[in-house]
């Protein structure tokens, strides 16, 4: 992976309190999602990615090159921040292209890309309206516009989804995947599990200032092999399957499911639980219905490593 | 390796900068404020002008004294002080207070270059709302069927204009230093103006040169109380050097200002 955004040995403190805490990471294009609860340090480590706060240990450095005060990047990166606060008078569409000015594009490039960028988040109808008339939705539209107006390499997005209605979000997320698709380096933020998973497989898990998995959701899952994986069941005779798997050593706990026909193991030991289980199966005349691991989804992960 | 600063651009982007400035100075709840004090010159100047023209005072005076007294009393110590006050200190810290700050800091432009756009666009409107009443004051106050006073002190009214100027960059980049430094600056400039410079600029002694205005009242043209102290005292500095030194002086905080903004971090709270 080439990496476009790297983080070595990085901490962030704000007096006492540390927002950021020797983060290593590197991220390269597509869409990477940014996860973990309010106060995990993710607008920090964005901060410091979009070049709006100093590091006060170790480096950032996008496409090799440190970020603080180094303007010309900014050609290249596009930040969409958390806080709600625009120049409230004008409209959107002014709003987009007084911005666009500051990057030295002539008038009529101004209003092509205005155009392209308020088309891009779905607001052309409300373009020519008060930005201090806008919905919450509307505004995190028009502050994604912003970001992407310029076309830039990188995208930060900091909690894009919030205050959006259900269609709004829904087309966010499929943008979001379409610009990762595009080759662009995306990273999105958000404290909501799912919004991530809609949007990418690829997540940097942050708690307390600190990275604590990055990469796959699978290959996460694989790195907390200290918890034990759950391993969901249905099958016509669960009883008699717990009977036969609970002595194994590396099960740690078989739970009924209230509706019957349907249980959850916990193992240790995962590869040698799925190992043995066809021939369990076949020994106990026990037909399978579906076998799942919730650990798979992006929830059941973050709540491990959050303990 | 650091990039070349192109010139073209530099002017480009911070006139971008001051007209973005422009528009939200103006259209701040400050104009108001402003633009009220401004008129009081106005009223001031009318009541000067039934004063001269139906002689309510029993003493005589002429326009050139009403006139002097008003730019010393009203513009010069309080209209240029309070307009560079208020638009100053907010330069940076009204982008901070409304968090709009990162906007301008995520766009290729050096620093510096915002500050210089912020500062041209604080001179640009102190200068059109403390300007043109001096100027309508003059007229109120001369024009009469005598046209020969009015013509006379023509060029008085154009050295008040200067020094106006003069006093509206080097304040203005004090204030814009205090804005982007500090995070209560409109305390600050308040007890710089009428705290520090109001006891200093009585005192004899070197400290009243580490103040603007008295470098200000050294090329003022008309009397006024803490001008005719230092001629008294003898301690007037001589114009060319008061004119280089309020040059000096807004060069020195305005660089200052534009290294406090590209080395200060800005934690925009949520």
């Amino acid at each position: 992976m080439t990496a476009i955004l790297e983080a070595k040995g990085l901490s962030k403190w704000y007096g006492q309190v540390i927002a950021a805490n020797k983060v290593s990471f590197a991220i390269g294009p597509g869409v990477t999602g940014l996860l973990g609860p309010n106060g995990a340090g993710k607008s920090t480590l964005m901060k410091l990615a979009a070049g709006q706060l100093r590091p006060s240990q170790g480096e950032i450095t996008l496409w090799g090159e440190s970020v603080w005060n180094n303007y010309p990047l900014f050609q290249r990166i596009g930040f969409c921040p958390e806080q709600d606060s625009f120049y409230e008078r004008m409209t959107g569409a002014e709003f987009v292209a007084t911005l666009l000015r500051l990057h030295g594009y002539s008038e009529s490039e101004v209003a092509r890309r205005t155009e392209t960028a308020i088309e891009r988040v779905n607001m052309i109808a409300a373009r020519d309206k008060k930005i201090g008339a806008y919905s919450k939705g509307m505004r995190q539209r028009v502050k994604m516009a912003q970001a992407l107006a310029h076309d830039p390499d990188l995208l930060i997005l900091d909690e894009p989804l919030s205050g959006m209605d259900p269609v709004a979000r829904r087309e966010t997320i499929k943008f979001v995947r379409a610009l990762g698709k595009e080759g662009k380096c995306v990273i999105v933020s958000s404290h909501i599990l799912h919004e991530i998973e809609a949007m990418t497989k690829n997540i940097l898990l942050m708690h307390n200032g600190q990275v604590l998995a990055e990469g796959d959701v699978h290959q996460i899952r694989d790195l907390i092999d200290k918890h034990p994986h759950h391993i969901l069941i249905r099958c016509t005779e669960p009883r008699r399957l717990a009977e036969a798997l609970v002595g194994f050593s590396d099960v740690v706990s078989v739970r009924f499911h209230p509706e019957g026909g349907a249980l959850t193991f916990e193992s240790r030991k995962p590869d040698e639980f799925y190992g043995r289980l066809p021939e369990i199966l076949l020994r106990h005349e026990i037909d399978l219905g579906e076998i799942t691991s919730p650990d798979d989804n992006l929830q059941a992960v973050f709540q491990y490593l959050v303990k | 390796m650091p990039a070349r600063f192109d010139l073209a651009k530099g002017w480009r982007d911070m006139r971008a900068i001051a007209f973005l400035t422009l528009d939200t100075l103006f259209w701040s709840k400050k104009t108001i404020f402003v633009t009220v004090i401004s008129l009081l010159v106005l009223g001031m100047a009318v009541l000067g002008r039934l004063i001269l023209s139906f002689r309510w005072i029993a003493a005589a005076f002429t326009p050139a004294q009403v006139f002097g007294t008003l730019m010393s009393t009203a513009v010069i110590h309080f209209i240029v002080v309070f307009v560079t006050l208020f638009y100053g200190t907010a330069l940076i810290s009204d982008e901070v207070e409304g968090k709009t700050l990162t906007y301008l800091f995520l766009r290729p432009i050096p620093k510096p270059t915002i500050m210089f756009g912020k500062y041209l666009a604080l001179i640009w409107i102190s200068s059109l709302l403390v300007i043109p009443p001096v100027l309508f004051s003059y007229f109120i106050l001369y024009i009469r069927g005598d046209a020969r006073p009015f013509l006379e002190d023509i060029g008085i009214l154009g050295k008040d204009i200067g020094i106006i100027f003069l006093a509206l960059l080097a304040y203005g980049a004090f204030f814009s230093l205090l804005g982007a430094w500090l995070k209560h600056p409109i305390l600050a400039g308040l007890l710089y103006a009428f705290g520090w410079e109001g006891i200093v600029s009585y005192l004899p002694g070197f400290t009243r040169k580490l103040t603007i205005t008295h470098y200000v009242q050294s090329i003022f043209p008309h009397d006024d109380i803490p001008g005719a102290l230092a001629m008294l005292l003898g301690e007037r500095t001589g114009p060319a050097e008061s004119v280089l030194t309020l040059l000096l002086m807004a060069a020195l905080f305005l660089a200052s200002a534009s290294l406090v903004l590209r080395e200060k971090e800005y934690i925009l709270e949520q």
